[in-house]
């Protein structure tokens, strides 16, 4: 096969030690056409002759497939015959491909850092079709800009760091449970702590999971029994994180676990409940019903034991009592336990929204719930009863706490409003209406809606069930939202839902009902203590954020902590455990072999312009990343800034306030992107003759 | 999306962050959005490595208009946000000491799929390249030491 390849310039001959950095860039320049996708707007060849012509560019040349074998092949060939020492490519996205140059360049020896990727696809041939020699002129500057980096970049290397296998998972939800379960199997030690004194979080509060309908409790007690019987599983219920410390491999994190205060083998629970005179509402109903200080979440809880709620417990010592000695120990202090651990899986889970006082007659009317409340309702009565009277008519009204409009609704106290869409809620509320018709088939049901969005798999076949099943749908728009008032007096429903219903092009109407449900969205978890102590980062919508959504979907920002279920974002079960196993995946690999690998872009410190201001340190977010040293020079006392590799991000806030420019991030060099701007600016000689 | 297709002698510096602008910025691409030539993008990992001298150093050589798309609030780094913010407004001082139009330099929260936003800001940038025309260079050297040791 002849070679397609232009050269521009005859490589200097002679072989060349192509992993040595040392000596003059010799920079090896490809133009890939991508098929057309480029070729047929840029001039591949006539990028290549100009690029040809810039200092320190050993050889330019353009090709049809640079990422094919024969285009790859190139490129080591010239490392090894031509002594290219660097190499920049201007292919397609470097999110598709500069991995995959980066490796071909290792092959050949060269480190792989010494390349630079250009998107000459996406941001040159795609986005200016019409203008073909302006696109080769663009591409020229783009790729001068590269090559303009590539004459100052150096050789890195990854860091790594011994790592300590274990794992912490915060949280006893399903997430957390899955995840803790899935790493255990791949054989890394795992302490799960869960800040209640019970396992299961949300899912042991519901029935039914869609979409498949299964038992919550049967799926929750399967999950829960393999995690206790799982050896490499250390739980601790009643704990929080109060402090960390640390990095990726080595996280230093102390942990306190609040007191059970009652005996594992404490025999007489039932008695003990019985004689306690406190009566406070309980939050595993959602507050329908009441419970005591010392109580059980609900039959067939793990732990077994009950516990003492200590905030409400008023020490009038009744359980005491009845129990057997020792028992009960009302005042056991908490433990404070130190964990090392290799990395974090964070599984904080959610909580539902909960409506102001007021918000469609929420707290105003008692005739309206939410739908966790009706949840618990349909739980726990084998009639469907309100305030002891029959619920004959049900409103259900969707995208309460979601989709928020600024300046329509009451923000949070952070003055933000819930924008985002709850996700879960619409099936939710559809599979709750069919149980309802289901259960109590003369039940009339409205659905109040702004759009159904039944999205995942299997999910519309809740909507189409509820339409056959009679459920009536009432559309309204975003911004006239319904009205829940009080139904005169001697009305045969005592509240009335008005909605202005777009299906019937806009006709008011009025519903008569026995209960209102709210099917209020999904908030985070209140851990702001636990991000801030992490220093990972919230998004705008107050859940937690992975590094890319798509592409780094469960990892932080900050190394060796990772993400999983309704922290990150509203989720079904099904998602949730889906982002737990994706999550113990990211964890066993990053520590199954004891060590961990870091990119090198970390920040770096030039200890001969440090003058030891300390602006670096001042600024850094991220704690312990840098710091300052004293050291004697020539009799003369010295502060320099010192940066800790593992602890940094390369987030480069420190680059920004240096004055005399004695930092950096490796890789991302500033003098680098000064050198880019000067490329992408100057007259340069490389564009003579291009239109 | 109305673009200006003919080439502006104005140029367009855009520092895109990996985690959003930059993105977004290839989601205009593979939707074969067209906008003017005169925009180089530049992928940055934060947006807040950049002191104000940065900028001023870059309208110097040649530059005419700087747009940083990041994140936001959004953004993985924790405080890239607000330190960027403080860094740009810090930069707007200097400019206007420097008879340097403030409009020159934008920030953006532009996402990995803000393809609208994206061409919008482009477009902003541009009509005002237009109605301004280029940067005025020949600052002073003194001036951008003072701003290297302002930042």
């Amino acid at each position: 096969m002849p070679d397609p390849t232009a050269e521009s310039q005859t490589a200097a001959a002679g072989k060349i030690n192509a992993s040595s950095p040392a000596g003059a860039p010799r920079i090896g320049v490809y133009v890939c056409e991508c098929g057309g996708n480029i070729g047929e707007t840029v001039r591949c060849e006539q990028v290549a002759n100009a690029l040809g012509k810039l200092a320190n560019v050993t050889i330019a040349r353009h090709y049809q497939f640079m990422c094919s074998d024969p285009g790859q092949k190139l490129i080591t060939d010239d490392i090894t015959e031509k002594g290219v020492n660097r190499v920049v490519v201007g292919a397609c996205s470097l999110f598709l491909h500069e991995q995959t140059f980066r490796k071909t360049v290792e092959r050949a020896g060269l480190n792989p850092y010494l390349y630079y990727h250009i998107g000459l696809r996406e941001q040159d041939s795609w986005v200016h079709h019409e203008c073909p020699a302006d696109a080769t002129a663009k591409a020229i500057r783009m790729m001068s800009a590269g090559i303009a980096k590539a004459r100052l970049m150096q050789p890195l290397a990854p860091v790594h760091l011994d790592a300590d296998q274990r794992v912490l998972v915060i949280g006893g939800g399903v997430a957390g449970l899955r995840a803790a379960l899935s790493i255990a199997r791949r054989g890394l030690p795992v302490t799960l702590i869960e800040k209640s004194h019970f396992l299961g979080g949300h899912v042991a509060q519901w029935e039914h999971l869609f979409p498949t309908d299964e038992d919550a409790a049967a799926l929750l007690e399967g999950l829960i029994e393999e995690v206790i019987a799982e050896s490499k599983i250390t739980i601790y219920t009643g704990a929080e994180v109060v402090s960390t410390k640390g990095y990726v491999g080595n996280f230093d994190i102390r942990i306190r676990v609040q007191p059970r205060g009652v005996a594992k083998d404490f025999a007489a629970v039932d008695q003990a409940i019985a004689a306690c005179p406190v009566q406070v509402p309980d939050e595993f109903n959602f507050g329908l019903t009441q419970r005591k200080a010392i109580y059980q979440p609900y039959v067939g809880c793990y732990p077994a034991s009950p516990v003492i709620d200590r905030e409400h417990c008023t020490r009038c010592n009744e359980c005491l009592r009845v129990g057997q000695n020792g028992g009960i120990r009302l005042d056991e202090p908490p433990v404070e336990i130190d964990l090392k651990v290799g990395a974090v899986v964070v599984a904080t889970g959610f909580r539902p929204y909960e409506p102001f006082a007021g918000e469609m007659g929420y707290g105003e009317f008692p005739e309206v719930i939410t739908l966790p409340q009706l949840e618990r309702l349909l739980a726990t009565n084998d009639r469907l009863e309100w305030n002891a009277r029959p619920v004959r008519r049900l409103a259900m009204i969707h995208c309460v706490g979601s989709r928020q409009i600024e300046g329509m609704h009451a923000p949070q106290p952070d003055g933000k409003v819930n924008d985002y869409c709850s996700r879960v809620c619409c099936t939710a509320t559809l599979s709750a209406a069919n149980r309802i018709h289901t259960r109590f088939p003369n039940v009339t049901i409205y659905d109040v809606y702004q759009d159904i969005r039944t999205y995942g798999r299997g999910h519309e076949d809740y909507y189409v069930r509820a339409c056959k099943n009679g459920v009536t749908f009432l559309r309204h728009l975003p911004e006239e939202i319904p009205e829940v008032i009080r139904s005169e007096k001697g009305a045969e429903y005592p509240l009335l839902v008005k909605v202005k219903d777009r299906l019937t092009w806009g006709e008011e109407i009025e519903l008569p009902v026995d209960l209102v449900v709210l099917s209020v969205g999904i908030m985070p978890s209140p851990i702001s203590d636990l991000v801030d102590m992490l220093k990972i980062a919230p998004g705008n919508d107050r859940f937690l954020l992975e590094v890319h959504p798509k592409l780094r979907p469960v990892e932080t920002a900050v190394a060796g902590v990772v993400l999983a279920g309704t922290a990150q974002g509203p989720m079904t079960v099904q998602e949730s455990c889906a982002a737990a196993e994706a999550a113990a995946t990211k964890v066993a690999v990053l520590l199954s072999r004891g060590k961990v690998e870091l990119e090198p872009y970390v920040a770096q410190v030039d200890p001969e312009r440090c003058q030891g201001v300390g602006e670096c340190v001042c600024v850094c977010p991220q704690e312990g990343a840098i710091h300052l040293e004293t050291r004697i020079e020539n009799g003369k006392m010295l502060r320099r800034a010192v940066v800790t590799a593992a602890n940094c991000n390369g987030c480069g806030v420190c680059v920004s306030v240096c004055p005399s420019r004695a930092i950096d991030v490796q890789g991302w060099r500033l003098d680098g992107f000064e050198a880019m701007v000067e490329a992408i600016t100057a007259e340069t000689p490389a564009l003579e003759g291009v239109a | 999306m109305t673009t200006q297709l003919r080439t502006p002698v104005c140029k367009v510096l855009i520092l895109a962050t990996l985690s959003g602008g930059y993105r977004g910025a290839d989601a205009a691409g593979q939707s074969h959005l067209e906008y003017p030539s005169n925009s180089y993008i530049l992928p940055v990992r934060t947006a807040a490595m950049f002191p104000p001298s940065f900028y001023l150093n870059a309208f110097q050589q040649g530059i005419d208009g700087i747009i940083v798309m990041y994140s936001g609030t959004d953004s993985p780094y924790k405080g890239e946000s607000e330190r960027t913010a403080k860094i740009i407004n810090q930069t707007y001082v200097l400019m206007k000491e420097r008879a340097l139009d403030p409009r020159r330099l934008r920030l953006a929260a532009i996402c990995t799929v803000c393809v609208r936003p994206f061409l919008n800001e482009i477009q902003k940038m541009n009509a005002l390249l237009e109605e301004i025309g280029p940067a005025p260079r020949g600052l002073p050297t003194a001036l951008i030491v003072q701003a290297q040791s302002a930042s």
